[in-house]
């Protein structure tokens, strides 16, 4: 585009050289200084940055290609510390009598925890069985009444509730007071 | 030729309960097992900083006095031992005193009490009339038509403990029914007796000061249901009542 315009001023003193509007440009550039050189530093300004963006641009996708480093779980990860040889507890064997009676309390506590067990699910099958009878009942009265009865309560779900604790709470109880300073490391990926 | 239907009076009544606030003793298999589980996680443990800290101080200790050191070292800074610190948590410890298990309510048998039984579920009963007769009974109120049976239930409950109750039901359905005929001598063609469908709820609030308490009523335990309540009626709720 350039070279067109320019070849209508062919220079009269020049080299000549294979491709003559070269020499136009170049004469072209020597003979109007002032205005050519702020146009001059703007543009080659402007492919130098937009080189730069681009070599940038690569950059960030080849980080982002590359896959994501896993976030390393703290708890299996043993410090050395712990396992320095001192730190080893130093106590008496066990005994014999006392191995027998651990053993002995271990098959106690399995039949114990049986028992349990049978015991709430025969709880749960009875609490079922009475109200599987209540409902039945219902129907035989009214069936718009057990519609409403089988409904799904929304309302119930998610139920929240504190647990027992060991103590009731105390009346005007006044916790200490502290500061609780979090210093878990948050890793991103 | 099928049977034409007997009309049965409808009632609806909430069983409202109040749960443990805490826990209930360990049974004896429990407490060993309890031992048992400490004693092999010590034994599977290693040592902790404190406990290598204060390992440590009794190693200097026995020396210093086998070996008389020169006494300077030791009163130039002031050592707080590991054994010091824990006398002083130990000392820190005795100082709280929590509130007792066993309330005033309990030594007193004071049956309308909330604060009784802490580890047990409590139940509502309330004195009602029905035909001539002064019952203890759970909340109960005859179904109206054009509200579901739950509405009911939390009617009686309203009725009787005022609006301000916070209690959760649980769920749209029935847990339990009790079906009784009316004695002879009222019984007709159309009013042959009532069934009592039963609706459970936990009470969420502690606080029931804003409650109107209207009439007679108790708190009691599944155990103490029996003082109460007739055997058929006692039947019939012991059967959705988990202890």
């Amino acid at each position: 585009l350039s070279c067109v315009s320019s070849s209508s001023w062919l220079p009269q003193a020049g080299p000549s050289r294979g491709s003559h509007w070269q020499t136009s440009l170049l004469a072209a550039r020597a003979s109007l200084p002032a205005r050519a050189q702020p146009k001059k530093k703007k543009k080659v300004d402007v492919k130098k940055e937009q080189a730069q963006k681009d070599r940038m641009k690569k950059k960030i996708r080849k980080l982002e290609k590359a896959a994501p480093e896993m976030i390393p779980i703290e708890d299996f990860i043993t410090p050395l510390k712990y396992s320095e040889s001192n730190r080893v507890r130093n106590l008496p064997p066990l005994s014999f009598e006392e191995t027998e009676r651990r053993v002995l309390l271990m098959k106690k506590w399995c039949l114990f925890k049986q028992n349990q067990d049978k015991a709430e699910k025969a709880a749960i099958q009875a609490l079922v069985e009475a109200q599987q009878e209540a409902l039945k009942e219902l129907r035989l009265e009214s069936e718009e009444l057990y519609q409403a009865a089988i409904r799904r309560d929304e309302g119930l779900f998610p139920f929240e509730r504190d647990g027992p604790d060991y103590t009731p709470p105390l009346p005007g109880y006044d916790p200490p007071e502290g500061k609780c300073v979090d210093i878990t490391k948050v890793y991103t990926q | 030729t099928a049977a034409a239907p007997r009309p049965w009076k409808l009632f609806g009544a909430m069983c409202l309960l109040r749960l443990p606030r805490i826990t209930q003793p360990l049974e004896k298999e429990e407490e060993e097992m309890a031992a048992l589980m400490e004693q092999i996680e010590l034994e599977k443990s290693q040592y902790s900083d404190h406990e290598i800290r204060k390992l440590e101080e009794e190693e200097k200790l026995k020396r210093r006095k086998e070996s008389m050191y020169d006494d300077d070292e030791v009163l130039g800074k002031t050592v707080i031992m590991a054994q010091d610190l824990e006398e002083k948590w130990e000392q820190k410890l005795l100082q709280f005193k929590p509130a007792p298990r066993i309330t005033d309510a309990d030594k007193n048998n004071n049956r309308t009490s909330l604060d009784r039984k802490l580890d047990r579920n409590l139940m509502l009963l309330v004195k009602q009339k029905i035909s001539n007769q002064e019952l203890w009974l759970l909340p109960q109120v005859e179904w109206q038509p054009g509200e579901t049976l739950r509405s009911t239930a939390e009617r009686a409950m309203a009725m009787f403990l005022g609006d301000h109750v916070q209690a959760k039901i649980l769920g749209n359905a029935p847990y339990g029914i009790y079906k009784y005929k009316f004695p002879r001598a009222i019984r007709t063609e159309d009013n042959v007796g009532a069934k009592v469908f039963f609706f459970k709820a936990f009470l969420q609030s502690d606080d029931l000061s804003q409650a109107e308490l209207k009439k007679d009523y108790l708190w009691v335990t599944k155990d103490e249901l029996g003082d109460y309540l007739k055997s058929e009626y006692l039947k019939k709720v012991n059967r959705f009542l988990l202890d």
